[in-house]
């Protein structure tokens, strides 16, 4: 009965039809759409299209001389950085560390993960009132320290820090767990063999548990690297139309603002295939660097 | 399997007489009723819905008209935004539009008129002749594309300038009035800088546009503040740079707080609130959220914006901006055309607007009924602040389409600190506008 079902191809094709469909209509119809979208010429958000851009491409040409889509690129990669050695670096730190504890490992995974569950939204909120100006937490604590002057965690100059250290904390949990579910699957013999040799703890670390670590950690940078392309909903809360003078665009902050505050669409579907580019050329890159090992 | 076969037979022959009773009977009904207009469902939109202070007038008015007329609503309301305006064109653009909503008069309306997607009101008063007879028709907010009017307006709004009295003690200075200038109201923010106060609680990275409104104000008059420039070096071009020029000068002397190309509408209210800042611009709504947000109502007050130029402090920005609109399609559905007007007509009735309105203008014929003695002190300045102006002009943003604005309200933290031109800015305007 059960080679018979692996047998006949109709019957998965008709399981996958669903799920094909599904993602044929709802993502790659509006991509190809979204393609031809930014060379027309589109008023508002559900405008009809006035025709053909002139030139066709001149959203294209616009995006090259638009300074703040440099910025929000400059941005992106700086997030890019942050998020490799942010969020996977300090990820994997914590995961190697409570791997080491007998007692209340499970508590710090429960904790390090927890950030994880609350969205993204909440967050920004959460640190808007961590980093306010006038009563912000930071500044309450200064001025118990006899801080004078209040300081504008938002302001140029810091803002860039401001935005990024919560995305970093937000996402540490996520790839924490994946490393240390990683870390689990090497067998303790290891460690018991090497310990016989004589090998300390930090030996045992380089030795045994990065190099087998390594398929894992790979896959955590391929995530982090499309995931902070994609980044927006905690930027947006915080640093709404890329202030302080648009120092902190992204560039998905920046796609979004021009559809709901530019009502350009057309330029916004341009930015919108730059970044799907993007991501799929970084993703490729990473993906070669850190190529996964068969042991 | 038989047995089961038989009770679902069964089953179903019980159902489907259940229907057919229930069909005869409200057949019974019908013929007793048979006069009486069809209930419908009524779908509608409006702004009435989040933080705004008739969120829930509006609902408990909705609930009140469900119940007397026996029609349901199905009503789709979200925060006045730039996403909602988007959202309900977008809806129109679709066919999928509500059959009455309430919505901006001003350019935003210009797709829905242009597309012939809403009823005039001339068009309603051939079938209807008592819809909005209530109302001023020359007040109503005439459409910017034919000069008809197409919506029925519910509570106005009036701009001015909140103070916080304990602030201006605290720095020994006095309460700007009517007769105060704009210079002496610069020496006046000068001593309240020198106190250690901000002496304007205003975001410019976000909301800038109550500042942009009254310094290019002080350039015109009531009855130019609404023409738009035609260049960059003609009169009202010429007023919208100098009146831009006088908020970077108000920037560059310190007088906004520290946080004001950072900081939310809604931290620099709370400033104002805490004491920290003395003057504050805002719109007549603004009296409800003062008073939600403090306990000590009496410490604040509404003035007048200090004027400049030809500009008197005591002319003020105001109007009716928004309305009540019955689409095409509800109009052509003849089971919907009588529940729209009689929604609308409820909705705009003299009690109603009233309720809406308190302290807000109404372009009722009969001016809005409000019980002064149920007011709070800041909300009798408001009114003291509408019957002593000596002109009222619209807000001039509201004739420039949000992808328009962008250069110079989005782009005002760039302005102020010189990152940007303002003759450029303002260019950019004129450009966005003629396409």
């Amino acid at each position: 009965m059960t080679s018979h079902i692996y047998k006949n191809k109709k019957l998965i094709i008709f399981f996958l039809a669903p799920a094909f469909l599904f993602i044929l209509v709802f993502l790659y119809y509006p991509f190809i759409k979204n393609i031809f979208n930014s060379f027309q010429e589109i008023s508002g958000l559900g405008s009809a299209s006035k025709g053909w851009a002139d030139p066709w491409y001149s959203n294209y040409t616009m995006l090259l001389k638009d300074t703040n889509m440099w910025v929000a690129f400059r941005n992106t990669l700086i997030m890019l950085v942050v998020t490799v050695f942010g969020q996977v670096g300090i990820a994997l730190l914590l995961a190697l560390l409570t791997d080491r504890i007998t007692y209340g490992a499970k508590f710090f995974r429960i904790v390090y993960f927890f950030p994880i569950v609350i969205s993204a939204t909440a967050l920004g909120l959460l640190f808007n009132l961590i980093f306010l100006y006038d009563k912000g937490m930071i500044n309450q604590i200064r001025e118990i320290f006899g801080a004078a002057a209040l300081v504008d965690f938002k302001s140029k100059g810091i803002a860039l820090f401001t935005m990024m250290a919560p995305v970093m904390w937000q996402y540490v949990g996520f790839y924490f767990i994946i490393l240390v579910t990683g870390l689990n699957n090497i067998s303790s013999d290891l460690y018991e063999a090497a310990a016989i040799d004589g090998a300390t703890s930090y030996q045992q670390v380089k030795f045994i548990s990065l190099p087998l670590l390594r398929n894992v950690t790979c896959t955590c940078i391929v995530l982090a690297v499309t995931g902070a392309l994609k980044v927006f909903d905690l930027p947006w809360t915080m640093f709404p139309k890329g202030l302080p003078n648009g120092e902190t665009w992204l560039t998905g902050t920046y796609m979004y603002y021009q559809v709901f505050n530019v009502n350009d669409v057309d330029y916004s579907s341009a930015i919108g295939v730059v970044i799907v580019i993007l991501g799929v050329l970084l993703s490729k890159l990473v993906n070669t660097i850190f190529k996964e090992k068969e042991f | 399997m038989k047995k089961l076969f038989a009770l679902m037979l069964v089953f179903t022959m019980v159902i489907s007489m259940a229907a057919c009773t229930k069909k005869e009977e409200s057949a019974g009904s019908g013929e007793e009723t048979k006069t009486e207009a069809k209930k419908v469902t009524l779908n509608t939109t409006t702004t009435y819905a989040g933080n705004d202070g008739n969120a829930q007038n509006f609902q408990d008015a909705v609930a009140a008209w469900e119940s007397e007329s026996g029609n349901k609503v199905n009503d789709s309301s979200s925060t006045s935004d730039e996403t909602f305006k988007a959202r309900v064109l977008a809806d129109f653009e679709t066919g999928s539009e509500p059959d009455v909503l309430f919505f901006f008069n001003g350019v935003d309306s210009n797709p829905l008129v242009e597309a012939g997607k809403v009823v005039s009101i001339e068009e309603i008063r051939k079938e209807f002749p008592d819809y909005a007879s209530n109302m001023k028709d020359g007040m109503m907010g005439a459409s910017p594309v034919d000069g008809k009017n197409y919506s029925v307006p519910v509570n106005g709004y009036w701009e001015g300038m909140f103070v916080n009295k304990e602030v201006c003690e605290a720095a020994g200075v006095e309460i700007p009035g009517p007769d105060t200038t704009w210079d002496e109201f610069l020496e006046t923010c000068q001593k309240i800088k020198d106190a250690g106060y901000a002496p304007i609680a205003a975001s410019l990275a976000t909301v800038p546009h109550y500042w942009f409104e009254f310094s290019i104000y002080n350039y015109l008059t009531p009855a130019t503040h609404n023409v738009l420039p035609g260049s960059v070096s003609d009169e009202h071009g010429t007023a919208w740079v100098n009146g831009l020029n006088d908020i970077k000068d108000l920037y560059e002397r310190g007088f906004f707080p520290e946080n004001t190309l950072t900081g939310t509408d809604d931290e620099t209210v709370q400033m104002f609130i805490d004491n920290k800042a003395a003057f504050l611009i805002d719109g007549s709504w603004k009296v409800g959220g003062i008073e939600e947000l403090t306990s000590n109502i009496d410490n604040f007050t509404v003035t007048y914006v200090p004027g400049n130029n030809d500009r008197k402090t005591t002319d003020i920005i105001g109007g009716l901006s928004s309305g009540y609109y019955i689409t095409k399609k509800a109009w052509d559905d003849p089971d919907k055309r009588a529940a729209a007007v009689d929604f609308v007509s409820y909705m705009t009735t003299d009690e109603l607007v009233s309720k809406f309105a308190e302290v807000s203008a109404t372009a009722l014929k009969n001016g809005s009924q409000v019980d002064e003695s149920k007011l709070t002190s800041l909300a009798k300045d408001g009114l003291k602040l509408v019957q002593g102006a000596t002109g009222m002009a619209g807000a001039v943003q509201d004739q420039i389409p949000a992808e328009s604005r962008v250069p110079i309200f989005d782009g005002m933290p760039n302005l102020v600190t010189g990152k940007s031109d303002i003759k450029e800015s303002v260019q950019e305007v004129l450009d966005s506008l003629s396409k």
